[in-house]
């Protein structure tokens, strides 16, 4: 009897480690340098653009509690919370309440001009730095939002996010190959399908540690948290099998995301659970900006093509 | 084995990216990824001495761009929440008492969870009042100068003189509970009184409740 040996056998008939290792660049450069449809990146930035824009108005309300010498966390305490000196903030230089709101405000047109898709490039640049200011100064006030939007933030740096439905588009034309398939916009979108495959891994791993998971109760503790509570989910107390069932299916959807999500038979199941979960947070935990959020990148594994003449003919 | 499927078909055919553009592209992707994968993969605890290692050199990129995190939401369990009851001494003598975060008047939602995160991470470095007093005593270092900051903004905020801090971990009652209307206690821990110090701003605190409190659940 001969034993296979995954070396033993390649597509490109070479039979041989060399082989094995020449399919495997194949394979990697069609996964990053195939050209792709910068569509879903203008969808994911007319999102991601105005949840930031939210999130900015809601930092403004606050921006001297959060930012501020005098706020939650003093400047000179932030690095018991963070890494420091590597996380940076514009913020550390403002140290009056006017220096504090330009700053904010400069983080605020970023975004909307973000949304607009209007000097795109420089205003995803200016949105990322300033999401990653705020966050990095008021450690004792981020949460999940904040981790998703930088994500989301990176890619649109990336890649060409603002080619097509923005106003760019509109000033500029669609001259030059602006809005066409590119490299661009396939790494770009790849880099954050690979980032929600390690999010939602890490997520899940980190859940297996949990008895509530496997007892599958934990949808319970979420539910009776009065804190986070804006839905009143307690009548399931009388239904503990939906529970578990709920909890089992969310325990399952996250560690298989990272696998299941890449084939074209299960991936419709794990986008469409993908929404139930972050709209369920949402509605239910108050959370409705860091389900959007987390939506909108899952945003990056949907087909899109931009429609041309032809399809019209 | 042979790597996961790329789905090229989704996308138009591939672009001739020269070589020498596509080894440094490769390189950068690899070494980005590398960082996001090592930031969860090295915390929080429990986790390696090697990943801890691997974490040394991705620090600067990782600060840089926002990207240390652990992406362990609700994990291991969801736990109970968490509150700030304060009480402050006004100017004038009167009391003003109140929570963080308040449903009531922390609106929009938005600004409820970003004050809501403030005992959120408090709860994770302050040990419980039932806890061993040397546990306690190492721990103070860590959260009583986050806990003045906290004092300082509340004072601030409110145009107090003096305040009062404690941190509630709110009862988080099962199923059965619920169902016959029953619920337990919260559980207190005095994190101390804090007074506005003067002109320049700074506060001085106290721990008096926090040194001879018993648990009250």
């Amino acid at each position: 009897m001969t034993m296979i040996t995954p070396f033993d056998r390649s597509p490109t008939g070479q039979g041989s480690f060399r082989g094995w290792l020449a399919d495997w660049a194949e394979a990697w450069n069609g996964f990053w340098f195939t050209a792709a449809d910068p569509l879903p990146l203008a969808v994911i930035r007319i999102a991601t653009g105005a949840i930031l824009s939210w999130a900015c108005v809601v930092w403004l309300l606050d921006a001297d509690a959060f930012f501020g010498p005098r706020g939650w966390l003093a400047p000179g305490d932030v690095w018991r919370m963070n890494d420091q000196p590597w996380q940076w903030s514009w913020f550390f230089a403002a140290d009056d309440p006017t220096a504090v709101r330009v700053l904010g405000g400069i983080m605020l047109v970023a975004a909307v001009l973000l949304t607009l898709g209007l000097a795109t490039p420089l205003a995803a640049i200016v949105s990322l730095l300033g999401l990653v200011s705020a966050a990095n100064r008021a450690p004792l006030n981020t949460f999940g939002l904040d981790d998703t939007l930088g994500m989301l933030l990176i890619s649109l740096v990336v890649g060409p996010s603002g080619s097509r439905l923005s106003l760019d588009e509109k000033i500029l034309g669609a001259g030059q190959g602006r809005g066409a398939a590119s490299v661009r916009a396939n790494v770009a979108l790849r880099l954050l399908q690979v980032h929600l495959c390690v999010v939602y891994f890490f997520s899940g791993a980190g859940k297996l540690f949990g008895a509530s998971w496997w007892e599958g109760t934990a949808l319970w503790g979420a539910a009776a948290n009065l804190q986070y509570q804006t839905l009143d989910l307690t009548g399931l107390a009388r239904h503990p099998l939906v529970v578990n069932a709920i909890t089992l299916a969310t325990l399952f959807w996250e560690v298989a995301y990272a696998a299941l999500i890449w084939p074209r038979l299960t991936r419709p199941v794990f986008l469409a659970m993908a929404v139930a979960v972050h709209l369920g947070i949402g509605l239910a935990m108050g959370m409705m900006e860091f389900g959007l959020a987390m939506i909108v990148a899952n945003l990056a594994f949907l087909q899109a093509r931009t429609p041309t003449r032809t399809d019209f003919a | 084995m042979r790597p996961p499927p790329a789905d090229h078909s989704e996308f138009s055919p591939r672009q001739p990216v020269p070589r020498p553009v596509r080894l440094l592209l490769s390189l950068v992707i690899l070494v980005y990824l590398t960082g996001v994968i090592i930031a969860p993969l090295s915390g929080p605890p429990p986790a390696s001495e090697l990943s801890q290692l691997m974490l040394q050199p991705f620090r600067p990129l990782l600060g840089a761009l926002y990207l240390g995190h652990g992406y362990r939401f609700f994990a291991p369990n969801p736990g109970p929440g968490h509150s700030l009851r304060w009480t402050i001494t006004m100017p004038d003598g009167s009391t003003k008492a109140g929570s963080t975060p308040d449903a009531k008047t922390d609106w929009p939602r938005l600004l409820y969870h970003r004050r809501f995160m403030v005992p959120e991470k408090l709860a994770a470095l302050v040990p419980p009042v039932d806890a061993p007093p040397e546990i306690r005593a190492r721990a103070r270092g860590d959260w009583l100068p986050l806990v003045k900051g906290v004092a300082g903004n509340l004072l601030r905020t409110h145009g107090g003189d003096r305040i009062t801090l404690e941190l509630i971990e709110h009862y988080l009652p099962g199923p059965d509970e619920v169902a016959e209307g029953r619920s337990g206690p919260d559980m207190i821990t005095p994190l101390g009184t804090f007074a506005r110090g003067g002109s320049s701003g700074r506060f001085g605190g106290s721990l008096p409740q926090a040194e001879g409190a018993t648990p009250r659940r």
